[in-house]
């Protein structure tokens, strides 16, 4: 596969080298009107600890299902996944995840501050994780915005700021790997950029692993320490693009040269993938 | 052109306030009081038309009539309605526990659900009231024949809401819960019931009226008491004010049971879109 020679190993934060997900061999089929639908094709792919990797491709390229293959909501056919050393059943039952699906998904009839709590109100049988205390809870909220909404109810929210407050509530779990399916996809362009930075200032403080899947160059290129190039029919890895860009990004990394030039390579890694069809 | 720019200048320095908050306070209390008009045009509408068009009470009598008659007899109508009323209350929630669990079931496995679903129709389209006397050889000659009929005239619409709102959850949320392995339980009362509350309370809302009139369904085959003997021994007497006393009786309790149920699901679905507008 091409994906096997462009693939470096996670180097990673000198401080903490653990691997923390590994794809190996990742395939999987889906039925559709009695169709057989190649998902996914052997996938591979190591993302280290506190690792910001996102996957773009077209659409119909798996990377949904990537996520939900990882996140344990979704069995692979063959090959095989590990998340910190588990599989995704034993790390979902450890609450190891904080997902981010595309709508904000919050319970209509709780309010903000209940809604960032939920998650560690359930599941308490194996791992006793109730997330964060209430007062960071709060802090959270606060830090990012929310303060005056903390005792409104969603539907009283813009689009904008339900995902804020949905993006919390993944943050709000304290858990070590973070899935994030197109999460800003449904917001307008002004408040989309200003959600990557958001997410990478809450991401530094928490330090967890992120896999993010987008249909955007420029979030990829600025949230991701690598972009992975899906192509589709069947899903599979185009290329691995590192970005090298120093961190903590704010604004101006988008007006370097450095980020041009990795827009312009995963372009052009998308391009060759469409074109290999 | 100076003079329209330093006009723009003066504008922008006076204090920007903003609108004051439209008041309509009129319209408000018009909305508070918008079933009572309803009823009020529909009554005063009867009496003008009875009165205008001189129909003999036997055919038609003044609603005013009626109403007098149940005034003059509070004793009878109250002792009567609250039997009725107890029917259906036990009807009603015995419809309620009956279908939140057939629908659980039922939201839970598709093959429950078809096998089901005959089921259902078979018993909706049984006509209940000719099954009364069933009843009443299966339990004798208790509140249970009544309560049986009223709970099966109103579970129908309860088991077809409850399905569709157990169902038909957000499947963001419904995936974001089994992110965290929330369990089938959690799922069950964390998302789906609240979800099924919206639907719930419009089938209530149409179930207090079905459950009512199953209750007098089944005073009209065997009973000595509620508005259904009243009305039976009206019919077979002649009693046209007995009659229609009964009717406005149940009527009036139907309405006034609708408007309780109204006030509870404005304080419970304060987050649902149906209470957010007006």
């Amino acid at each position: 596969m091409s994906n096997d020679a462009d693939e470096k190993p996670y180097s990673g934060d000198p401080a903490n080298p653990d691997e923390s997900i590994r794809f190996e061999q990742v395939s999987k089929w889906f039925r559709r009107k009695g169709q057989l639908v190649h998902a996914l094709s052997r996938v591979s792919l190591e993302v280290g600890s506190g690792e910001f990797v996102s996957f773009i491709g077209p659409s119909g390229c798996g990377k949904s299902t990537l996520l939900r293959l990882a996140g344990g909501l979704l069995e692979p056919d063959l090959g095989s996944i590990s998340i910190r050393g588990e599989t995704p059943q034993v790390a979902k039952s450890l609450k190891h995840y904080g997902f981010v699906p595309q709508q904000p998904a919050l319970l209509p009839w709780r309010t903000v501050r209940k809604n960032v709590s939920l998650l560690g109100e359930l599941n308490q049988r194996r791992s006793h994780t109730t997330g964060i205390s209430p007062d960071d809870q709060l802090q959270l909220l606060h830090d990012i915005g929310l303060g005056p909404f903390v005792d409104s109810l969603p539907a009283e929210l813009s689009g904008g700021m339900q995902q804020r407050v949905s993006i919390a509530r993944a943050f709000a779990l304290g858990a070590p790997v973070m899935l994030m399916d197109e999460p800003f996809s449904a917001l307008d362009e002004i408040t989309r950029a200003d959600m990557r930075y958001l997410l990478l200032d809450l991401w530094r403080r928490v330090g967890s692993t992120v896999l993010f899947v987008t249909h955007s160059i420029p979030e990829a290129v600025v949230l991701s320490d690598r972009v992975v190039v899906l192509g589709a029919r069947p899903g599979r890895v185009i290329r691995i693009i590192d970005v090298p860009l120093v961190r903590p990004r704010h604004e101006a990394v988008e007006d370097g040269d450095d980020y041009h030039h990795i827009v312009s390579e995963v372009r052009a890694a998308l391009k060759e993938g469409s074109e290999d069809q | 052109m100076t003079e329209l720019n330093t006009e723009e200048v003066a504008d922008s320095q006076v204090l920007e306030e903003p609108p004051p908050e439209p008041r309509r306070p009129l319209y408000r209390a018009l909305l508070a009081v918008a079933p009572f008009l309803g009823l009020t045009f529909f009554f005063v509408g009867w009496e003008l038309y009875v009165r205008i068009s001189d129909i003999r009470p036997l055919t038609l009598p003044l609603p005013s009539d009626i109403l007098r008659h149940i005034i003059d007899n509070p004793g009878f109508y109250w002792r009567n309605g609250l039997v009725t009323v107890q029917e259906a209350f036990w009807g009603f929630w015995l419809a309620f526990i009956v279908a939140i669990t057939v629908a659980t079931i039922m939201a839970y496995s598709r093959f429950m659900e078809r096998a089901t679903m005959p089921i259902i129709v078979l018993i909706q389209s049984t006509p209940v009231a000719v099954l009364v006397p069933i009843f009443i050889i299966w339990f004798g000659f208790s509140s249970w024949p009544k309560i049986i009929t009223a709970a099966l005239f109103a579970w129908i619409p309860f088991v077809a809401n409850a399905v569709t709102g157990l169902r038909a959850v957000d499947p963001d949320s419904h995936e974001l819960l089994q992110s965290i392995d929330a369990s089938n339980w959690e799922i069950y009362w964390r998302l789906r019931v609240p979800h099924s509350l919206p639907y719930m309370f419009s089938a209530a809302r149409i179930c207090i009226g079905l459950a009512l009139v199953g209750a007098v369904v089944g005073e009209f085959f065997n009973s000595k008491e509620g508005l259904g003997n009243a009305a039976r021994v009206a019919q077979s007497r002649l009693l046209i004010d007995q009659l229609w006393g009964s009717v406005f009786v149940l009527a009036f309790i139907g309405v006034a049971f609708v408007l309780l149920l109204t006030a509870v699901e404005r304080r419970v679905l304060r987050w649902h879109s149906s209470q957010m507008l007006g």
